[in-house]
């Protein structure tokens, strides 16, 4: 999950700069995403389009609309298109050298056999990340046949859940994939796109999830290991407090959260303890963590 | 195929402690096992009639994962009093406690503003060390001209030291003429003098 800056042409503003305030704090407080005044265009032109979709007189009825509808199904639009979700496969991979070469050897040496090695990505986005994780298990990591690992994948975009299950990428997406693995996990779609095979999209657990919702994310426990790149940078300091402390609990004791590359948990948190593997840092929760 | 999938392996959704009454969340503050702990404090944000107890709770509690949430919580009901409360923390021996409070009260600069005056004023040095520290990254409009009666007023070359750093990330123009008297305050300290002169140089843009 991301939130584009992209511009482009566009009507009339939806909110004056009050309106603005007023969404942005009702925004931040239903998702935890923190809109800044520059980022007011964006937020006005997404405003526009839900308010022409859904036939809505005026800013004032439509925000009235999505504060009290009972559903929550016009919110859950509005979440859709405030994110965009640009990524591909192998972003960032010095993270995914990391774990296979570092945080699962480390990861199991606590463990017995028979348990399960438990991975959540969040936000999964479009599920090029959470299958890049399970493509370098089972290609790197000469473990993995000797484990039960269990990959859970989650976003607040339900849009973007769907095209993850559903599994189809284009080119731009597959850039860093070798012929040797499309052949190996994907088949090829006659529109030019590639379906990432059924064993893959059916071994991931996606699920929806906003991050600051205790009811989403309680069922989270016993997590091995964490990615959530580029998320916390939407969020404001309490924000990053609270999803933090909410990873604390998700973890269990000796887990690990790998953040991106530009996030770093110095500011939010002083519970977790750094580990360098490879060329990356990433966080882990104390084995003595009561 | 190593991988499996993870739905029923992971509990399923229930209701959560935030969702409990307040008299149930106070009592398990005081819960034998920290994850309950815990849980009543990240349930207590949503009661503002609950900050002292926090703020009570934060005061003996040994356990950092539990202090942590309680700050969170404290945040979220951020008020005068409850900077108060955590201001006091500025006194604690414990470096670890001393410094989430610090942090925590860079994350209510309105409910601070009020204790300024007697923080920066206290007559412990150090006290007035963490104040500067938490002004340097304080969001608000009057942070810096509080630096600048630190500047001004403050006889201790330690305090000076702290806020002429402070200045130096968040001073504008209107800091220069304090920056250049404090040398003379501190005459023939050579750090002092190398301090001012990166602070103006910074706020000169040179």
């Amino acid at each position: 999950m991301a939130i584009n800056s992209t511009r482009s042409k566009d009507p009339a503003p939806a909110m004056g700069d009050e309106e603005y305030a007023k969404f942005c704090e009702f925004f931040y407080r239903k998702t935890g995403i923190h809109f800044q005044e520059g980022k007011k265009y964006y937020v006005d032109r997404r405003i526009a389009e839900r308010i022409q979709k859904t036939g809505a007189e005026s800013f004032r009825d439509y925000f009235t609309m999505v504060r009290f509808q009972a559903s929550g199904e016009e919110l859950q639009f509005l979440v859709n298109s405030m994110t965009v979700n640009e990524t591909y496969f192998f972003r960032e991979d010095y993270q995914f050298d990391a774990l296979v070469r570092g945080i699962l050897p480390a990861v199991t040496r606590t463990k017995t056999r028979g348990e399960a090695v438990r991975i959540w990505s969040i936000p999964c986005s479009s599920g090029e990340e959470p299958y890049s994780i399970a493509i370098n298990i089972l290609e790197r990591w000469d473990q993995a046949d000797a484990w039960n690992i269990e990959i859970s994948a989650s976003d607040i975009d339900s849009k973007i859940l769907h095209a993850a299950r559903t599994g189809l990428f284009g080119e731009r997406s597959l850039s860093r994939v070798s012929a040797q693995l499309r052949s190996k996990y994907f088949t090829p779609r006659l529109n030019g796109d590639f379906q990432i095979c059924d064993e893959l999209r059916e071994s991931i657990d996606f699920s929806l999830v906003n991050v600051i919702d205790p009811l989403h994310t309680h069922r989270f426990r016993n997590i091995d290991v964490i990615f959530c790149r580029n998320l916390l940078i939407y969020f404001d300091d309490v924000g990053r407090r609270d999803v933090i402390g909410m990873f604390f609990e998700a973890l269990r004791p000796g887990g690990y959260i790998c953040l991106g590359h530009s996030e770093s948990m110095s500011r939010m948190s002083s519970l977790f303890l750094p580990k360098k593997f490879g060329e990356t840092i990433v966080y882990q929760k104390p084995l003595s963590a009561e | 195929m190593a991988l499996v999938k993870a739905s029923g392996q992971i509990q399923q959704p229930q209701a959560t402690p935030e969702s409990r009454d307040l008299a149930s969340l106070l009592a398990d503050l005081t819960a034998a096992e920290p994850s309950v702990r815990r849980a009543a404090a990240r349930g207590l944000a949503a009661y503002p009639e609950a900050a002292m107890a926090a703020c009570d709770r934060l005061e003996v509690e040994g356990s950092p994962s539990v202090q942590a949430v309680l700050f969170t919580t404290l945040i979220h009901l951020q008020s005068p009093a409850v900077a108060g409360r955590l201001a006091a923390l500025l006194r604690s021996d414990d470096a670890p406690l001393r410094n989430a409070a610090i942090e925590a009260l860079q994350e209510m600069p309105d409910a601070l503003a009020p204790h300024f005056r007697d923080l920066l004023n206290d007559d412990d040095s150090d006290v007035r060390i963490f104040a500067v520290n938490i002004l340097g990254a304080l969001r608000h409009a009057k942070a810096p001209e509080w630096l600048g009666g630190v500047v001004r007023d403050d006889p201790h070359v330690n305090v000076c030291a702290a806020a002429v750093d402070a200045l130096a990330e968040m001073g504008g123009p209107e800091a220069l003429e304090d920056l250049d008297a404090l040398r003379h305050r501190f005459q023939g300290n050579v750090f002092m003098e190398f301090a001012i002169d990166a602070a103006m140089r910074r706020i000169r843009g040179e």
